[in-house]
């Protein structure tokens, strides 16, 4: 990979450590999400993914190491500095609320305003417009939360993340509790934000979904970074024993 | 609201459609059920005593329904937000009580009523800083406030009522407009005014995310607890404000004006109108015609000569019939459809 001929990244953390106590979660973590691509993070429990996450979103700092952002050092004090730098993380839990609706929801906190009142008509068309471009449909942007299906929220999510100015997503088990076929569709969705130009960090345990969506695949394992692989150059078992630890292999 | 069926991703939208037009229909049906409730028990009670509907009794009726949908309309935003007021029967006293006396001290009588506002504002906001900073829960916050407050205006009147205000002021409470109540407009009024606060203005539709949810409303940048500080305070201030009006009315001031009878009376009609106690879900409209379902009640009951006593055994029935009712939309509502 001949990184010199490369834009900076979009974001980039180098020589990453965090501990907890006597606990190292992370050590000497490097990692660079480049704009118009998916690296997926792969591990076992306990490989330090969750610290990560938290680091990358802000919610921890680290206690060594450097963060850049688009090739200018960043510090993540708190999530909202995340954000506000561009980088937004799609948790698990997806903190939609249920009984309001789609455009709502994609709003949520930074509501646009005419005067003193909601600019409802600008919502729904910058909604479905946002939506559209993420090549989503989910009928109507009027539509409650509540009524969509596990899928369609994480697309929801995604897509106010990107709403809201993000040029990296990091996404936590974007597959979690998901079905078949909207795996797939959560897979269409992320590919369309990758080649809209974002940077897209997954971090999941589903195999077979990461070799499907994924250029780049970064395996963690004991809190270190243990491969970085082109998904193109390499195998399924090759990944597996780095997870394992029954390969190994200089970062 | 078309849809925009851009692509051809195999996402069910017609099942989507579907399922918002049965909610939004639903969502109404429940509101038309409760008028038809309404309309039924008003042909029941015409039946049994044709003074029902005559133009005294009706009267009647719009004006004991203005009191409590007065308190009902800030009380509506409040349990939307997630919260709920079991104050309002106290401060709807003390707004009362304590533009009274400032008016006996010979304060004019419009810096009098923004001194009873004021009381209730800084009243509603102590609600606020009990629950949000002292995580109190909302419910014993504003009762221990009840408490307190009705306390404290009955010591400082020794239990008896304050009267002796200028005819300006008085006029504000009993006058008529087109054979009226002025009463009956404030209600439309403030009516209105929430309606607004609650459908189109920041204030309305963080009302539904705090409420719909607390973590992802925060989460997404509201800041939930300057919200609850604003709701409480206008809830204080607007019950006050009531308490003032119906002081007016009686030219008198009670300390024992509202109290736990207004306070239940208020949350009940909020309640049967279709707001959910578990905040997110609510509407003015449905606590207007809960304010009147009420009223309609309490003085249809006596008007065919139905034993007091019974009154409170209906209305009980009518109260757990909405809540399970709630309940039963929201498992419908908000179940994950995989």
């Amino acid at each position: 990979m001949n990184a010199a001929d490369r834009p900076a990244p979009a974001l980039e953390l180098a020589n990453i450590t965090k501990r907890f106590g006597r606990v190292t979660a992370l050590e000497g973590v490097n990692l660079v999400a480049n704009s118009g691509e998916i690296l997926a993070i792969v591990g076992d429990n306990g490989a330090g993914k969750s610290t990560l996450i938290k680091t990358i979103s802000g919610v921890y700092r680290p206690d060594e190491g450097s963060i850049f952002v688009n090739g200018q050092p960043a510090v993540f004090a708190n999530p909202a500095d995340a954000r506000a730098a561009g980088v937004a993380t799609v948790f698990q839990d997806l903190a939609l609320v249920e009984c309001l609706d789609v455009s709502t929801n994609m709003f949520l906190g930074q509501l646009p305003r005419k005067g003193w009142f909601v600019d409802r008509k600008r919502m729904d068309e910058e909604s479905r417009h946002f939506l559209d471009e993420l090549k989503v449909t989910v009928g109507d942007v009027h539509t409650q939360i509540g009524m969509l299906s596990g899928g369609q929220r994480q697309i929801i999510s995604i897509a106010r993340a990107v709403r809201a100015g993000a040029h990296t997503v990091l996404l936590d088990e974007p597959t979690a509790a998901l079905g078949v076929r909207e795996t797939q569709h959560a897979a269409n969705i992320i590919v369309a934000l990758r080649d809209k130009g974002n940077a897209v960090i997954c971090v999941s345990h589903d195999m077979e979904f990461v070799f499907k969506v994924a250029d780049r695949v970064q395996v963690m394992r004991l809190g270190r970074v243990v491969g970085t692989k082109t998904v193109a150059d390499t195998t399924r078992d090759d990944v597996i024993a780095l997870i394992t630890g029954a390969k190994k292999e200089a970062a | 609201m078309s849809a925009t069926p851009t692509t051809t991703h195999e996402l069910a939208s017609s099942r989507s459609v579907r399922a918002r037009v049965f909610t939004q229909v639903r969502n109404r049906s429940q509101l038309a059920g409760l008028f038809g409730v309404l309309m039924g028990l008003v042909i029941i009670f015409q039946i049994g005593n044709p003074i029902f509907l005559s133009p005294g009794n009706v009267l009647e009726v719009l004006r004991a329904a203005t009191l409590y949908f007065i308190v009902a309309c800030p009380a509506t935003l409040v349990i939307v937000s997630g919260g709920i007021d079991f104050s309002a029967g106290a401060l709807f006293a003390t707004g009362g009580i304590a533009a009274g006396y400032a008016m006996i001290g010979g304060v004019p009588w419009p810096l009098a009523v923004i001194f009873g506002i004021a009381v209730g504002v800084v009243l509603g906001i102590v609600n606020a800083i009990l629950s949000v900073y002292l995580k109190v829960p909302p419910l014993i916050a504003t009762i221990s406030m009840f408490f307190v407050a009705s306390g404290a205006i009955t010591v400082l009147t020794g239990g008896l009522s304050v009267s002796g205000f200028p005819k300006a002021f008085t006029d504000l409470g009993q006058g008529f407009l087109a054979g009226i109540p002025f009463l009956v407009y404030y209600a439309i009024g403030t009516g209105v005014i929430f309606w607004i606060l609650l459908e189109k203005t920041p204030l309305g539709y963080d009302a539904r995310a705090v409420g719909g949810n607390r973590a992802a409303a925060s989460a997404n940048g509201i800041r939930v607890n300057r919200h609850d500080l604003i709701v409480y305070g206008l809830a204080g201030g607007v019950t006050a404000l009531a308490g003032i009006m119906g002081a007016a009315r009686l030219a008198s001031a009670s300390p024992g004006a509202g109290g736990t009878a207004l306070t239940f009376q208020v949350v009940t009609a909020v309640i049967i109108g279709g707001t959910s106690l578990f905040g997110g879900i609510g509407s003015i409209g449905g606590s207007a015609v809960g304010a009147l379902l009420f009223a309609a009640i309490n003085n249809g009951l006596v008007v065919i000569g139905v034993n007091a006593l019974w009154q409170n055994i209906f209305v009980g029935v009518i109260l757990a019939a909405a809540v399970a009712i709630d309940q039963a939309r929201r498992r419908r509502q908000f179940t994950s459809r995989r």
